[in-house]
């Protein structure tokens, strides 16, 4: 009985704990409509902060509270919304979550950076550990007390703050609606960033308390995770209801502590991780008892985001482009780098399964490679032949790593897929993280019950993944591996481009823009959003069993949810809607930072004198994937999108495109035969991507003219922009002036349509003539000369 | 140039209601605005003298909810200006404006849906308090600076002209018939006192019964004095309490004169002759 109230009590300050994390969650979720997956992360520097100030420079306690409590949280979260939330509104909830999630990644390599995570720094309770209280006959140190106190005035003091001020009723004001709250005279910018301030305040708060009683030195992973723990509690508040979250989070708290204490440890070796994981296996409860949204209609009329589809023949064009670049490349490449880019390559196959789920059917899937995880246990354990240096992977082995992960994929999604979309990202975020702290921990072999066979999932801690072997072609190579991989993400991505054109893709997109109007054309969204995640799923469990075999030795670290985080973020930037985005999301997030962070380290130990500046970009580099996917706020389309943009100026410059790869092959020459190094190769290549569609217009539009005119005798062209209709916008045309047949021209061309009537001489066909209006292609090749 | 005006509206308080003498209380001048490159308003004019009734009418994508929007100040004109009470207060937020007295019921959604009835009232009083910062301020000195109103004030208002909304004060007002949502909505013209109401489609999927009973408050809310910019689609609704009406088509107010005088122009405009 001892116990028991000793467990409860404890269970209650833990849950109190949660509450006030989880209610500064749902605080600034319900006001600014932005769900934060970074709160933890405002959580995990509060606490380093408060450590330093502390511990390190001995402030005394009440001076340290407000300097992180007071000043530096309220100030973070107030700058959080006025620099990057401010900007999200009209962008769909997949931005959202990526600038959120950005924020969390890139939040623990800033403190990775700043606080160097081999020194352990320890955490003192507030009173001692020692000053304690009995009640019924257990044990409370004045910490917890002050805990458990602390949440039952958060809680009371929100709900009255909420309901009783009309400060509090105006940001349950700015959800509704904040245009109309300015018309009635609130401030609907000011009460957001007072609730992102008060919010942040929380979470500060939180992970200042939780430290201690958790033990143990701060790890930045595991604290940023513990508030995660969190989103549980405020899931079960609907991210609405103060009450029903801290009621959440006391339940959390509650079952928490009983399975530390009436759980036989020693006995099921899986306790402690089961206790880990107990906060994400009960948000998997909460959601799969939630009641279904109303189905909504087009609530994002406005979103910035715009993916265009391309053609099939580009689609093919450039499969092929890329098989070939790959093939010329690996013949250039050193056999370290060759393995670093399959690695990469598998990247971009776990990459690509989030094109047809998130970038066509707008849902999100934040564990692609916990998937890639749970492909690689299957490909280890069921698909692996031979022996010695002979064990090789089968086909076999790798189809079932797909056909498992879209039956598990169907089990994740199910409960969330009734739910909007943010509730798939968190159902997906709890997998990933089960699959994290309780799957690939599974280490230690143990007897199953009623099989009686010793079986462990994660044997030692270490698979060694051998490589696969597909017929007669042996991937032990690692240029054959690195070919196979590319035709395989080519073929694979043509397949999603003829996908997204296919009448499934349409009904995608459609459900992503109105899943209201997709059912009332007798859609089951259901259905179909669960088809596409099977099939996203998959994908995902192929590539991560490609790369796994393409590092040969895996640890669990290679599963944690901050690496799909990454890969996710970087995606999203890149552009998820296109297979390109894929391509270069992939490659970034699996190789790309990597290699820039060593290629500074060994710049930085070659030139001992500049060390430091470059011991500084190195770290540098480990935060810029988040301060980029920071910026997606701005650029919501991605950046893939801006490069294609950029490169369209070729289609009306042949002869630059063909300059320009005439240059980039002699560079690949001098790289092939080794004249200089492969640094100058990348980095000249950039360099004359980065330049040439900048130059080229300035050489077709100046120069080519000029040429043409010369060549054509004519001393000097006509001034093109000209008289009459131009100066009136086309819309008004027939209400400011009246609609004459030169109009009627204008339109007929701009629409395609057969000249209608004969032309009066008025419009010279000139060459290089432009027509008046702006926007409609140059007159003289389609007009006849009269 | 500003402080000439500051000067001549610093003369004396702005005449709220029935003074009916020099500045219009809400005037636009020359108002170009638009979506992204996409202009819609081509530059209009159009006051709104003190204590008066004035319809703004036009058929569909004339304008008439992008001009209110530049009116109650949630979209910024791109060129132009507009003049509260004489005072050029160009470029101020919505806020700000529905502090100085500018009070807008857009149209269908005049409520916060996931507020009580009682709390949307308490929302109301914000209108009502002092505008802060420094060019709040400086606006201010030349429109009507408010004084404070109490919730009581408001709630006691508003429960006696509909007293079906005593009777819901703790329902949620989403829970409420949409008549009943729009008087909520009006109860922000009857407790707040403003200087100027502009009401945007109030009839909007209303049934003719509501719609009688709501313009019967609004003519009321004239016959009082207050300056109303009513936009409308159904002319005839409005036609009977409006001292002026400005036609508007194609993003430019065409014709304006009294009711009577306007009436003939009115088919032609909507038929697109």
């Amino acid at each position: 009985m001892d116990q028991f109230l000793q467990y409860t009590i404890l269970g209650l300050v833990l849950g109190g704990i949660y509450g006030i994390a989880a209610s500064g969650l749902v605080l600034t979720c319900t006001t600014s409509g932005v769900f934060n997956f970074g709160h933890g992360s405002i959580a995990m520097l509060s606490a380093f902060l408060y450590w330093q100030v502390r511990f390190d420079w001995n402030w005394p306690t009440p001076v340290a509270l407000v300097a992180v409590l007071g000043v530096f949280a309220p100030a973070f979260g107030a700058l959080l919304h006025i620099t990057i939330m401010r900007g999200l509104r009209e962008t769909t909830e997949i931005t959202r979550i990526t600038v959120t999630v950005a924020l969390t990644v890139g939040a623990l390599a800033l403190a990775n950076w700043i606080w160097d995570p081999t020194v352990p720094r320890r955490f003192d309770y507030f009173f001692g550990g020692t000053n304690q209280v009995k009640i019924f006959g257990s044990r409370i140190t004045y910490h917890e007390l002050l805990a458990l106190a602390a949440a039952v005035l958060i809680a009371v003091g929100l709900r009255f703050f909420f309901y009783r001020t009309r400060t509090g009723v105006g940001m349950r004001a700015v959800v509704d609606d904040p245009p109309l709250l300015q018309l009635t005279g609130g401030r609907p910018e000011r009460l957001a960033t007072l609730s992102w301030a008060l919010g942040a305040m929380l979470a500060a708060l939180a992970g200042i308390l939780i430290t201690p009683i958790l033990g143990g030195a701060l790890d930045p992973n595991a604290l940023t995770l513990l508030v995660i723990d969190a989103f549980a509690a405020a899931v079960f508040g609907r991210l609405r209801s103060v009450p029903l979250t801290f009621l959440g989070a006391v339940v959390l708290g509650l079952a928490n502590n009983y399975v530390l204490a009436y759980f036989p440890s020693e006995r099921w070796t899986w306790t402690s991780n089961f206790r880990i994981s107990l906060p994400m296996i009960l948000l998997f409860v909460v959601l799969l008892v939630l009641p279904q949204d109303r189905l909504r209609g087009g609530t994002i009329t406005r979103a910035r985001e715009r993916f265009r589809v391309p053609t099939m023949r580009s689609a093919v064009v450039w499969a092929v482009i890329l098989v070939v670049g790959m093939f010329l490349l690996r013949e250039i490449m050193a056999p370290a780098v060759v393995n670093t880019m399959v690695i990469g390559m598998t990247f971009a196959v776990i990459a690509l399964s989030l094109v047809p789920l998130t970038g066509y059917a707008g849902e999100i899937n934040l564990a692609p490679v916990s998937f890639g995880a749970i492909g690689t246990i299957i490909a280890y354990h069921y698909g692996v032949t031979g022996s010695g240096v002979d064990t090789r992977m089968t086909v076999w082995g790798l189809l079932l790593a797909a056909a498992v992960c879209a039956v598990v994929g169907a089990l994740v999604a199910l409960p969330a897929l009734r739910l909007r979309g943010l509730y798939l990202a968190l159902a997906t975020m709890a997998f990933g993280v089960f699959v994290s702290t309780m799957v690939v921990a599974d280490t230690v072999p143990r007897v199953l019950p009623l099989l009686h066979v010793e079986f462990s999932i994660f044997p030692n801690g270490t698979l060694n993944v051998p490589r696969p072997r597909l017929g007669p072609i042996d991937l032990a190579d690692g240029g054959t591996f690195l070919m196979v991989i590319t035709v395989l993400f080519a073929v694979l991505g043509v397949l999603m481009v003829a996908l997204r054109r296919s009448g499934y893709g349409h009904r995608l997109v459609a459900l992503k823009d109105s899943p209201a109007a997709c059912a009332t054309l007798g859609q089951n969204p259901v259905r179909l959003k669960l088809s596409v995640f099977m099939l996203s799923a998959a994908i995902a469990g192929l590539g991560g069993a490609l790369m796994s075999a393409a590092m040969v030795s895996v640890n669990p670290d290679r599963f944690v949810i901050f690496v799909s985080l990454g890969l996710v973020m970087t995606v999203v930037v890149a552009g998820i809607g296109y297979v390109s985005g894929a391509f270069a999301g992939g490659l970034l997030a699996g190789v790309g930072f990597v290699a820039l962070q060593n290629m500074f380290d060994k710049v930085g130990t070659d030139h001992a004198s500049l060390s430091s500046l470059f011991s500084f970009l190195s770290q540098f580099s480990t935060v810029l994937p988040a301060l980029i996917g920071i910026g997606l706020a701005r650029n919501p389309t991605g950046f893939v999108d801006d490069i294609i943009r950029a490169f369209e100026v070729f289609r009306r410059a042949r002869v630059m495109l063909a300059a320009g790869l005439a240059l980039q092959a002699a560079i690949y020459l001098l790289a092939y035969t080794d004249t200089f190094s492969n640094w100058w190769f990348v980095a000249l290549t950039v360099l004359l991507w980065g330049i040439w569609p900048r130059i080229t217009p300035l050489v077709s539009d100046r120069l080519a003219p000029a040429v043409r005119a010369r060549r054509a005798g004519a001393g000097a062209l006509p001034a093109g922009p000209a008289d009459g209709p131009a100066e009136v916008p086309l819309e008004l045309v027939g209400v400011d002036v009246p609609l004459t047949d030169e109009h009627r021209r204008v339109l007929d061309r701009a629409l395609g349509l057969p000249e209608t009537a004969a032309l009066p001489g008025d419009l010279a066909a000139v060459p290089g003539r432009v027509t008046p209006s702006a926007g409609i292609p140059p007159a003289g090749t389609l007009v006849p000369a009269p | 140039m500003s402080t000439d005006m500051a000067a001549t509206a610093a003369a004396g308080p702005v005449p709220g209601k029935g003074a009916g003498i020099e500045p219009p209380l809400l005037e636009l001048a020359g108002v170009r605005a638009g979506y992204g490159p996409i202009e819609v308003l081509h530059g209009v004019d159009l006051a709104v003298p003190a204590g008066s009734v004035v319809a703004l009418l036009g058929p569909n994508g004339a304008g008439k909810t992008t001009t209110l929007n530049v009116c109650c100040g949630l979209q910024r004109p791109s060129s132009g200006e507009l003049r509260l009470a004489g005072r050029s207060v160009t470029g101020a937020s919505a806020e700000t404006l529905a502090r100085l007295g500018v009070c807008t019921i857009p149209e269908r959604r005049g409520i916060f849906p996931n507020l009580t009835v009682r709390e949307n009232l308490w929302m109301m009083t914000q209108a009502r308090s002092w505008p802060r910062g420094k060019q709040a301020r400086s606006w201010s000195r030349g429109a009507q600076a408010q004084p404070g109103v109490s919730l009581r004030d408001v709630e006691e208002i508003a429960y006696a002209r509909f007293p079906v909304l005593g009777e819901r004060r703790g329902q949620l007002a989403g829970t409420l018939s949409g008549g009943q949502q729009q008087m909520l909505a009006l109860t922000r013209a009857l407790g707040t006192d403003p200087a100027v109401l502009l009401l945007d489609e109030l009839s909007m999927g209303l049934a003719p019964r509501v719609v009688r009973e709501l313009y019967e408050i609004v003519g009321r809310l004239a016959a009082e004095g207050m300056s109303i910019l009513i936009v409308e689609q159904f002319a005839r609704t409005v036609l009977p309490i409006a001292d002026q009406v400005a036609l508007m088509l194609h993003g430019r107010i065409v014709n304006v004169g009294a009711p009577s005088e306007v009436e003939e122009h009115l088919s032609a405009a909507y038929l697109g002759a």
